[in-house]
């Protein structure tokens, strides 16, 4: 485990476990984030298996990463009647009705995720495609933004060429003043907790 | 001042789009701003980000050097580059060899104060640089400038824009938001997977792990950094940051400040190439990542003790949003892509001084700004050194140089000279106001009375005046011109209150204008000449305060006098010693007076707060509460502290933006219902009073010393 996640691990553990989801649910729902839970693995399946059905797209492109594989996703959508693929990003990303990618962190105070992005894969499939589904460990959550930065900076030598940070779908107010969601990047972020 | 500069001024003054949606912007701005900063110290961060930001000022060239090294070392390319030129041609140059028909770029500020698009063009075979940024898009599709530095497009409206994008894809859209977006998503769409090179510009550059941070909402940065397999950075030196953890302040500010946003949608820290996949779909390892770090006029900018301190900024755009000028003309009427208060201080360093020194002339001096800047600016002061070496440069109108020079600073001559005023606008005067004025003084009285120069000043009534009983301190009144000469009954009621308080009131008769439009006029050594002189007449009189209706005059007393004599020792300590004894009007009774007694008034009273009674000196409770003291049924109007657009000699340099200014003043104050408009400033009282009976208004303007004298119990 690195100091990374330890510090996160304890920040989870020590006060706050519950208060923190609550917090960032609430704050990631502000910005217009959809945001589930599930208490395992095979709840997490369930969970992701129902989002890609009720989506009804005939193609979920993914980044294969360790949550992901563990969580299996690929045979999870093949079940699921959909073309799953994590290749040839550039033309497959940019039509698939879905993209699915793990982030590191969860920021409670702000409703934001984070994470390491280097993998060219993750950034296509959370980028391209109208709904980026992210999927993410419970216990990840840290309580705001300072502390994690604070928590990259203790790693330096570990600190992702390319790292990312993700409040909510993409938006623009750039048409006088107002708001509205999914202008370049996804137009829905489903953020999917696995405690 | 330049006739193109005016007629910008006219034009947007005129253009209901922008007056509407900037000022709509400005209102919803402030409540959005204070909700994101709930639970934050924004003080402490702002310290903070200061701290940051000018430490890597003075270490500037070091910073640069290590950025360079980490970068280079995670397979980045660094190109430093001295100027615009040089920046340019570096890009064109990898253009041509990487033979690049298509670019996208997401907004950089940096890439338009160079004009690199219109260079591409022009100087390579690429076909298209494709804005990616919507505001930008549409911007860059009508061949216009952007009018504000976050919010490029805000000056157009959702016909216009379904305009310009119908005519970009050749069928008829409607002007539904929701809808051209997607328009806009689908067009650009197609230009990120050609594009073979995107270019961006960085928030932060932080050196000692050579990270960029790039701030955006739309996702299309994200996407210029994801999708081409090129991938080239303008970066300023002024973004540069010594340390990784440095980023955090600076991102807890920068959204808050800049769109009321706790983080914007996206936030992307680049430390190095990292993989992409090319146009044909292969996968490359270590994609070609380029940064060119630009000085073009920062290093100059750095070297300057006074200028230094506008490297401070994080490019929040706040100055813009909370500024009353801003809000009535927009940024074309800057005429340059750094827009607004720091917009003038930029301008003159990185395109051109002659430029920025007519643009200062826009600045009221209302200090907003300096409230709200995260990188702690004092924007008001520089803009006043800006106006100081224009005048330096290039010196001043004769007339007023004479006036300055031979008149403001000889009392006698000053002072009968506006003796003699009051007996040659008699035949313009009607009750106390003036209202038309002959010839070329005409615009003086546009849309606003001026009050008449009193025939009897505050200086002829008024002397020593002991209170019944004991004596508890010895006073000096301190008036100022207007104060003296044209509003002597405010001073009498002053004297009053005062004298009621057990104060002793003296008047010391060599005293004289403050000094204030001398320096905003930028002629230091006339406001130096006028301090000397004041302190020496206060001195005289030996007493334990001095008291003052008017905040301008008291600050310029109270901390201007000081630092006019940093580098003279002696003169120096004796400015401190008048600045100690300085006190504002409502202060001192309220920390004086609190055994006076008031009948109660009943009077619907709304207040404005003036901005140097507020924002210089920190007062606005103190008059509130002793109004309320005074029995009066206190209603607050709708932006009680913004500007009433007075600003000294502004009103007359740039009347139609004051007078544009004024007319929302007197909407709020109207909208209340009260009878009465109590205020701490003779400044304001000028420009709202004549306002109000420019346009008939029957609301009486008073000075809370005029309500408090008349509750006073005998
Ligand atoms: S000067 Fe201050 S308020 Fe203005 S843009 Fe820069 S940081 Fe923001």
């Amino acid at each position: 485990m690195t100091a990374v996640q330890d510090k996160a691990e304890k920040s989870y553990n020590e006060a706050t476990g519950a208060a923190l989801y609550d917090r960032f649910k609430a704050s990631a729902e502000l910005l217009s984030a959809e945001v589930h839970r599930a208490a395992n693995m095979e709840e997490a399946r369930q969970l992701v298996t129902q989002i890609i059905k009720d989506l009804d797209t005939p193609k979920v492109v993914y980044a294969p990463s360790e949550l992901m594989d563990t969580l299996d996703v690929k045979s999870i959508g093949q079940a699921a009647g959909v073309t799953m693929t994590a290749e040839n990003l550039r033309q497959q990303a940019a039509d698939a009705g879905l993209g699915i990618s793990q982030l590191d962190y969860a920021i409670a105070e702000i409703g934001t995720l984070a994470g390491n992005a280097n993998s060219i894969e993750s950034r296509m499939v959370s980028i391209l495609p109208p709904i980026h589904m992210a999927v993410i460990r419970t216990k990840n959550i840290l309580p705001n933004l300072l502390e994690t930065i604070a928590t990259y900076n203790e790693k330096l030598g570990e600190l992702p060429r390319y790292l990312t940070f993700v409040s909510g779908p993409s938006r623009t107010s750039d048409i006088e003043r107002v708001l509205t969601i999914g202008v370049h990047g996804p137009g829905r972020l489903i953020i999917v907790f696995i405690d | 001042m330049a006739t193109v500069l005016k007629n910008e001024i006219n034009n947007a003054l005129n253009n209901d789009n922008l007056t509407g949606a900037l000022g709509r912007f400005g209102e919803a701005y402030l409540p959005a701003r204070e909700k994101a900063y709930e639970g934050k110290d924004f003080e402490a961060t702002r310290e903070k980000i200061a701290q940051i930001k000018s430490h890597a000022a003075e270490n500037m060239e070091a910073l640069a050097q290590q950025f360079l090294a980490q970068a280079e070392k995670n397979g980045a390319k660094v190109f430093r580059a001295k100027t615009g030129q040089e920046a340019k041609e570096y890009i064109a140059k990898l253009i041509t060899e990487h033979n690049v028909k298509s670019v996208i770029k997401s907004k950089s500020m940096a890439s338009e104060e160079i004009h690199l698009n219109d260079y591409l063009l022009k100087n390579t075979d690429v076909n298209e640089v494709a804005e990616t940024d919507l505001g930008e898009w549409i911007i860059q599709l009508c061949g216009q400038r952007p009018s504000h530095m976050v919010m490029p497009a805000i000056h157009m409206t959702r016909g216009e824009v379904a305009e310009i994008f119908s005519k970009e894809t050749n069928q008829q859209l409607e002007p539904d938001i929701a809808k051209l977006v997607k328009v806009a998503r689908e067009n650009l769409r197609e230009k990120f997977l050609k594009a073979k090179m995107g270019i961006s510009g960085a928030n932060i550059a932080v050196a000692e792990t050579g990270t960029l941070v790039m701030c955006t909402n739309e996702g299309n940065g994200r996407l210029t950094t994801t999708v081409p397999p090129i991938h080239v950075v303008l970066v300023g030196l002024e973004k540069l940051v010594a340390k990784f953890e440095d980023v955090g302040p600076i991102l807890e500010a920068l959204p808050r400040s800049a769109t009321a946003q706790k983080l914007t949608t996206y936030v992307t820290m680049m430390s190095g190439s990292t993989p992409a996949i090319d146009l044909d779909g292969n996968i490359v390892e270590q994609k070609e990542m380029h940064i060119v770090l630009m000085d073009n006029g920062r290093t100059e900018m750095r070297e300057d003790p006074l200028f230094k301190q506008a490297l401070q900024c994080i490019r929040c755009a706040s100055c813009l949003n909370v500024c009353p000028v801003f809000q009535k003309v927009g940024g074309h009427v800057y005429g340059d892509v750094y827009t607004g208060g720091i917009g003038t201080i930029l301008t003159a360093f990185l395109n051109s001084f002659e430029k920025a020194g007519e643009l200062q002339n826009l600045c009221l001096r209302c200090e907003r700004c300096k409230a709200y800047c995260p990188g702690k600016i004092d924007l008001p002061a520089l803009i006043t050194e800006l106006r100081r070496r224009t005048v330096k440069k290039e010196g001043m109108p004769l007339g007023q140089k004479l006036i300055l020079e031979k008149v403001l600073t000889n009392r006698k001559l000053f002072h009968s000279l506006i003796r003699t005023a009051s007996v040659a606008q008699k035949p313009f005067v009607k009750g106390n106001t003036i209202r038309h004025l002959p010839l070329f003084f005409s615009g003086l009285t546009e849309g606003r009375s001026l009050p008449a120069v009193t025939d009897k000043p505050l200086r002829d009534r008024v002397g020593r005046s002991v209170p019944k009983g004991k004596v508890k301190a010895r006073v000096a009144y301190y008036a100022g011109c207007l104060g003296d000469f044209v509003y002597p009954e405010q001073g009498e009621a002053a004297y009053k209150v005062l004298n009621k308080m057990g104060m002793e009131v003296v008047f010391p008769l060599e005293q004289t204008c403050c000094g204030i439009p001398a320096s905003q006029m930028g002629a230091p050594e006339v406001a130096v000449k006028l301090a000397k002189q004041n302190i020496e007449a206060l001195e005289k009189e030996n007493v334990d305060y001095i008291v003052s209706l008017c905040p301008t005059c008291i600050e310029v007393l109270k901390h201007h006098y000081l630092d006019h004599f940093k580098d003279d020792p002696a003169w120096r300590a004796r400015a401190e010693k008048i600045s100690a004894k300085m006190v504002d009007f409502p202060s001192f009774v309220a920390q004086h007076g609190q055994d006076l007694q008031f009948n109660k008034l009943s009077t619907s009273v709304t207040y404005h707060d003036s901005c140097h009674m507020k924002r210089a000196l920190g007062v606005w409770q103190e008059p509130r509460e002793l109004l309320t003291k005074a029995g009066v049924t206190l209603t607050e109007m709708k932006g009680c502290d913004d500007c009433c657009g007075f600003g000294g000699s502004y009103s007359i340099k740039m009347p139609e933006i004051s007078k544009a200014i004024l007319d929302k003043k007197i909407t709020n104050i109207e909208d209340t219902g009260a009878n009465v408009l109590a205020l701490d400033c003779p400044g304001c009282k000028m420009q709202i009073a004549g306002g109000l009976d420019a346009k008939g208004k029957n609301i009486r303007v008073r000075h809370t010393a005029e309500l408090l004298a008349e509750a006073i119990k005998e």
